[in-house]
């Protein structure tokens, strides 16, 4: 599927073997500077707020202190407090931390749940694909919005957890749809229907032989849906359905803003927030920009 | 390269969406409730109300030596504006009606609602009787009355000049005629109540069984005799109903259809000092002068009054779109406490906020509250234990910079009448509380920190707390936390804040109490009238705690006796009352609140002092508001 480098260094090396997609992502992404800036970010930020916030007391940084309230950035605060008298830096790293962990874990369950779903209805075909598209296209009208208010009102606990399966629910159609029309296309192909007549199981065709071939094309989605999920619970948040403030999250101390206030003269409590969910969900698009590039050879750059 | 100047084109628009979707307001808006007037039960309030929060820009430039402090103090506000300079003939006033969503406009005081329509009707329309300062009715109003001796028969006579806007005199007859459309079977708005029942043949004529109301007589033109079936004294403090309604306007509409008719929601009429001139339905009302006003020619020669988003209200205000607000939200004055161009009124709001303490159930069927001495909150010790546990005054300076202050009994500073300033409330004292706890039995005997009550099992003592207003979180972490330094282990119910309807639902508002709260933060704004059988007493839907004692009954009954008539001796019910629900607990009171409301520096003689009646009084210094610097 990999066109060879037409470089005559290369054609001397290796012409049998086609360069593996980890090393082709690696030369994209040395490629555009910007892309392993922001590779380089996010590795950075994710090692960082998950490895401090083991350090840190959560108890103690959501703990109300009347008497600190609204202090302005300083070396004890290295980021000011907010109305509570809570350390903002402190809820910056662990809101990060929750942010990150929300959007990794919907990605990852939409993903799965996507995956196996699209695989089997493309693969079926006929009446199993149609009733299997009938049941996600019932899900696709739901109004997403809303129902997600009403499940986060009436769930008793509200734990990362919990809020990572109410997304999933509603958030798992998209891929499902493209990986199955991508399924499709594949099964239709000389090896699957070799292996086919060979009298390998479905289960075996659909996932160690169409599967392998559909991965470049997951992995790219998966994480372009990342930076959309990590932007998704700061919008609840900011609309007061996400998490209560004793668990931090960037939408949390964003929505801080809302009060004309802050959003005036306490620029400490929200701009830090808002420009680190600004910075992840670019940092991880121009990830997701080079990673898709590299899985399509019509758009490679080296 | 293109690709960067691409991401960097796409950076500074996310930024710029971010800024504006920051900007767009989330505004807390908790006035859920309605304020039904003289309704002497009180009205459910957001613990938070006006979105107070206490704001202290440390990294603030230029704050006066005095306020060095950062604390404000209700003290420091006068009720009236001072005058400075000429006032100029006519001028017209801008008023700002703080409200994040447009008012609905029920423009009669028989069948409004919501507290922005009652701004709205009070320009053009005004209640019969004036009030002094301690609420009750006095003779300085449109109407004078006399009371018989056996305290149950008033006598109105309606003064010779007051008419209508459309020229019409204002009659005893239209005033029969507004109890006759609120008694009316078809009558549609919120009015009816216990102050209604209380005249004598409204029950019947309510009914459907006589044609006419038999305690109520036009005596002749401007004269109206009410005999009622109970003399209280809290007849004279809300209990009367002041407002006349043109008869020859509705008279025509039948019952059911007024609340939607023309003559309430388009051209509405009334006797005060403005008229109605046009209404953009949910934004403004512009009114003109009423040359015929009984109190003399306004001085105005109109006001316009528009909706104003309580996140724009400074702004509003700086730029002079607006003179004066009905209600300004006390968190932002810190912040805005140099603004040059207005001067703050404030005064002591009708209010307080309390923590409540579950001791029982609704009986439906009985129509009272049956208390339970098997309840978690039960022992009276943990409740006591409980208010020592809490430092109010640190809560009052810290989140409210001082506009809201330490509460000590249940009758508030705004009823200075009847409160009793010398009984000694449980203050701060943590010590206390864990010696309290101590002896009542409430010890750690497994050893987690956290105390078992005195069978040994674990206490956990859920708390319910409503949402809205900008420090309703870290409030109620602080109090859990003040408790948890006690040894409570205290949880916020369902883990999270309620929202401010279902917070009311779960306490108890319509009987159906959830057993899963065993103590609660709620806010009372209460009524002109100082009887709190309404939230107190033994058949009050609102008696959320579910409290109720012989002595209680026996106190609250005093307190609106004939004997009450004496105003010692109602002093002296309400004190042993107070002194009782101290000892009792069955709520603590934590905080008091100021009301604040700024004008314009051109604006004259304007108030918001309760006994003030003097709407035709004010004028202007100039023809267009002062501008902030």
């Amino acid at each position: 599927m990999e066109t060879n480098n037409v470089n005559g260094q290369d054609q001397v090396q290796d012409t049998t073997k086609s360069p593996s997609g980890a090393s082709i992502f690696w030369r994209e992404i040395t490629r555009d500077k910007m892309a392993l800036i922001s590779l380089i970010f996010l590795v950075l930020i994710t090692a960082f707020v998950y490895g401090i916030s083991l350090f840190l007391n959560k108890e103690e940084i959501v703990r109300v202190d009347l008497f600190s309230i609204h202090q302005a950035p300083s070396e004890e605060f290295w980021l000011g407090t907010d109305y509570g008298g809570r350390d903002v830096f402190g809820q910056l790293i662990i809101g990060t931390r929750n942010s990150l962990s929300i959007g990794i874990l919907v990605t990852l369950m939409t993903g799965i749940i996507g995956i196996v779903y699209g695989l089997v209805s493309g693969y079926f075909g006929g009446q199993v694909d149609n009733m299997m598209m009938r049941i996600l296209d019932f899900f696709l009208i739901l109004p997403f919005l809303m129902v997600v208010i009403a499940f986060v009102a009436i769930v008793p606990t509200y734990s990362v957890w919990t809020f990572s399966l109410i997304m999933t629910a509603f958030l798992w159609m998209g891929i499902a749809r493209l990986i199955r029309s991508k399924v499709l296309q594949e099964k239709e192909l000389d090896y699957a229907q070799a292996s086919k007549t060979l009298g390998s199981s479905n289960f075996k065709i659909m996932f160690l032989q169409v599967l392998p071939n559909v991965t470049s094309l997951i992995v790219v989605t998966m994480t372009l849906n990342l930076a959309a999920n990590i932007g998704l619970e700061s919008g609840l948040s900011f609309l007061g359905f996400g998490f209560p403030e004793s668990t931090p999250s960037l939408g949390t101390l964003l929505s801080y803003a809302t009060n004309p206030q802050t959003l005036e003269y306490r620029w400490w409590i929200w701009v830090p927030a808002a420009v680190l969910i600004l910075l992840l969900m670019l940092a991880v698009r121009n990830v997701g920009e080079a990673l898709k590039r590299a899985a399509d050879a019509r758009q490679r750059r080296g | 390269m293109k690709k960067i100047s691409f991401s960097k084109a796409l950076f500074a628009l996310m930024l710029i969406l971010l800024l504006a979707l920051a900007a767009c307001s989330g505004g807390s808006d908790d006035e859920g409730s309605d304020d039904s007037g003289s309704d002497d039960t009180g009205t459910e309030e957001g613990t938070d109300e006006g979105s107070d929060e206490g704001a202290e820009d440390e990294g603030g430039d230029e704050e006066p030596a005095e306020e060095d402090d950062g604390l404000y103090s209700v003290e420091d506000f006068a009720p009236s504006k001072t005058n400075e300079g000429e006032a100029i003939e006519g001028g017209t006033l801008n008023f700002g009606l703080v409200s994040s969503s447009a008012f609905e406009g029920t423009l009669n005081w028989n069948f409004y609602a919501g507290a922005p329509d009652a701004e709205i009707l009070a320009w053009f329309d005004e209640s019969l009787l004036g009030n002094d300062e301690k609420y009750r009715y006095n003779n300085d109003g449109a109407a004078t009355y006399e009371i018989s001796d056996d305290n149950r028969t008033y006598t109105f006579t309606i003064k010779d000049n007051v008419n209508w806007h459309d020229g019409e005199p204002v009659t005893a007859e239209d005033w029969a005629y507004s109890y006759e459309v609120i008694g009316h079977p078809e009558y549609t708005g919120v009015r009816y109540g216990s102050d209604f029942t209380n005249i004598e043949g409204m029950e019947a004529y309510h009914n459907g069984e006589a044609d006419s109301i038999s305690g109520i007589e036009i005596v002749d033109e401007k004269t109206l005799k009410i005999t009622f079936i109970k003399a209280t004294p809290s007849l004279l403090t809300g209990s009367i109903w002041p407002y006349a309604m043109p008869k020859h306007v509705f008279q025509d509409i039948p019952v059911a259809e007024m609340q939607e008719s023309a003559a309430v929601r388009e051209n509405p009429i009334g006797m005060g000092p403005f008229k109605v001139e046009t209404i953009t339905p949910g934004e403004s009302v512009t009114y003109v002068k009423n040359e015929d006003y009984w109190q003399g020619e306004p001085k105005l020669d109109g006001v316009t009054l528009k909706v104003i988003n309580p996140n724009t209200v400074v702004q509003a205000l700086e730029t002079g779109e607006v003179d004066m607000v009905d209600s300004f939200p006390t968190d932002q004055y810190p912040d805005n406490a140099e603004m040059s161009n207005v001067e703050f009124l404030g005064m002591t709001d009708l209010y307080y906020a309390y923590i409540g303490f579950k001791l029982g159930s609704w009986d439906a069927e009985a129509g009272e509250v049956a208390t339970d001495d098997s309840m978690k909150m039960s022992d009276v010790n943990l409740r006591r234990a409980m208010w020592y546990a809490v430092d109010n005054n640190a809560v009052a300076e810290n989140f409210y910079n001082g506009l809201r202050w330490a509460a000590d009994t249940l009758i508030a500073p705004s009823h200075p009448e009847f409160r009793d300033e010398s009984i000694e409330a449980p203050t701060y004292d943590p010590e206390e509380a864990k010696k309290i706890l101590d002896e009542a039995g409430y010890e750690d005997t497994d050893g987690d920190g956290m105390r078992e009550n005195p069978e040994g099992e674990e206490l956990v003592i859920n708390y319910a707390a409503m949402e809205g207003g900008d420090v309703a979180e870290p409030l109620a972490n602080y109090y859990m936390q003040a408790w948890e330094a006690v040894g409570l282990n205290v949880q916020l119910l369902d883990g999270r804040l309620q929202e401010f309807n279902a917070f009311y639902d779960r306490v108890g508002r319509t009987g159906e109490d959830d057993p899963a709260v065993d103590i609660y933060q709620g806010a009372w704004g209460v009524g002109f009238d100082v009887d709190p059988r309404g939230l107190y007493g033994r058949d009050a839907m609102f008696n959320f705690s579910r409290y109720s004692s012989e002595e209680n009954d026996q106190l609250l009954e005093d307190g609106v006796s004939e004997e009450a008539f004496d105003v010692e001796y109602r002093q002296q019910v309400y004190s042993d009352w107070q002194q009782l629900m101290v000892d009792e607990v069955p709520v603590f009171p934590t905080l008091y609140s100021a009301v604040l409301a700024p004008v314009n520096n051109r604006v004259q003689n304007y108030s918001i002092a309760v006994d003030w009646n003097a709407p035709h009084e004010i004028s202007v210094t100039a023809e267009e508001p002062v501008v902030a610097e």
